[in-house]
């Protein structure tokens, strides 16, 4: 056997043309829920138990908006699991079951959930982080199979907008608890909403696609001015910004 | 502390194999486990599960794809300060020697590499500056050998 041995990070340096050219890989390239939260957590010990949002069933039939929806629920489901409160990790869990049936992907995250369900009942917080993740996939992965990949960037796009609303928001009510330097994700703003901006027509005609695009546009263009951290005002354009985008995903239809 | 690690990855493989008859919930999923399953994949994350016992938790998404020696493979990756990462490639070819580098948002090398002369390779890094970071699989020995990467995160 080959004892493997501790060697000095490589002495070459990448060119910018290189750096240009590296692949990326939305499933590897960008990070889940959890390792943002993960960060946030080590930074600043947040209360997340006052952090978790209560599950809001959606009623539409719009499945932009749902695929927003199924977005934003997944990283709360995140949030409660580092909340260590199962039922809401279960209620999390339930709520994107639901919509996943509404784009027919439920039957591929019903085990899934289960198991959702079963860890969180035990309490093991490390292999629900996992599910969680692994059942994000599966979401992604069946509706790319069912040729709904407009819909596959709206949960990506939900997902990371969630994150951003709770952190940014956080920092506003205490602008010492973190450095802003983590809400500084210039390269994923932008490779967002590149893809948003490549929907195709029909769902970016929807008002909340809209909003999105326009709160994408706001959130990269802030992000790509700023070197490593963001002055507080534009750390409460980033809270607001947010915010609207997941309340006007969350909204009912009758309310429209 | 770098002999623990492979300790640490080497029972990592052990158990994992004893865990193979436990049936995935779901086949569709990167992180699924097949127990006739022998791929790139497989190898590449038993070896991330060989970090579980220092707290890693796999990232459910991988990068798989064919190297030709010489000819590297360069994938872009956020990663946050803070956080801990390491990142496995293995592949099938026993004869292959792969290496993985990290290099930083300008293209500087960063964090370490374990390096076994093999066919798997692991590198890690503790992350102090959140953003782009970049992950280099070159095939140093070897030829047109599928390869899988996967990262794992604390």
């Amino acid at each position: 056997m080959v004892i493997p041995s501790l060697a000095p990070a490589s002495e070459d340096q990448l060119t910018p043309a290189q750096m240009s050219n590296a692949s990326f890989l939305e499933t590897v390239s960008l990070p889940t829920p959890s390792e943002f939260f993960l960060a946030l957590g080590k930074q600043c010990q947040p209360n997340w138990s006052k952090l978790v949002r209560q599950s809001v069933p959606v009623v539409t039939a719009d499945r932009e908006r749902i695929a927003l929806q199924l977005g934003i629920l997944t990283a709360d489901g995140f949030i409660a699991i580092e909340a260590q409160d199962g039922q809401s990790v279960k209620n999390s869990a339930r709520d994107i079951l639901l919509l996943a049936k509404k784009l027919n992907v439920g039957q591929q995250i019903v085990a899934r959930s289960q198991s959702i369900s079963d860890f969180a009942d035990a309490g093991k917080w490390s292999r629900l982080r996992e599910e969680f993740d692994a059942m994000q996939n599966d979401i992604r992965l069946s509706l790319l199979e069912q040729k709904d990949s407009p819909l596959v960037v709206l949960a990506m796009a939900g997902s990371w907008v969630r994150q951003l609303d709770l952190a940014s928001n956080l920092l506003t009510t205490d602008d010492s608890a973190f450095s802003s330097g983590l809400l500084v994700q210039p390269e994923i703003a932008s490779r967002i909403l590149q893809r948003v901006d490549n929907l195709p027509d029909a769902s970016k005609k929807h008002p909340v696609v809209r909003q999105l695009q326009e709160g994408l546009n706001t959130t990269s263009t802030l992000m790509a001015a700023s070197s490593s951290h963001l002055p507080p005002s534009d750390v409460q354009t980033l809270a607001t910004t947010m915010s609207a985008i997941t309340a006007a995903a969350s909204e009912p239809d009758s309310k429209k | 502390m770098i002999r623990r690690f492979f300790i640490f990855a080497i029972a990592g493989l052990l158990s994992a194999r004893a865990a193979e008859e436990v049936p995935s919930p779901s086949g569709a999923s990167p992180l699924a486990w097949n127990a006739i399953d022998h791929s790139p994949r497989s190898l590449a994350l038993e070896l991330a599960r060989g970090n579980g016992s220092e707290g890693y938790q796999v990232h459910d998404g991988f990068w798989s794809g064919t190297l030709a020696k010489g000819d590297p493979m360069l994938l872009e990756v956020y990663l946050f300060a803070g956080n801990d990462y390491r990142f496995s490639a293995a592949n099938l070819d026993a004869y292959s020697q792969v290496s993985l580098s990290i290099f930083d948002s300008w293209g500087y090398p960063a964090g370490q590499e374990f390096t076994g002369n093999s066919s798997c390779a692991t590198a890690g890094i503790s992350v102090y500056r959140s953003g782009r970071y970049f992950i280099r699989l070159i095939m140093r020995e070897g030829d047109n050998a599928d390869i899988c990467m996967i990262y794992s995160y604390k």
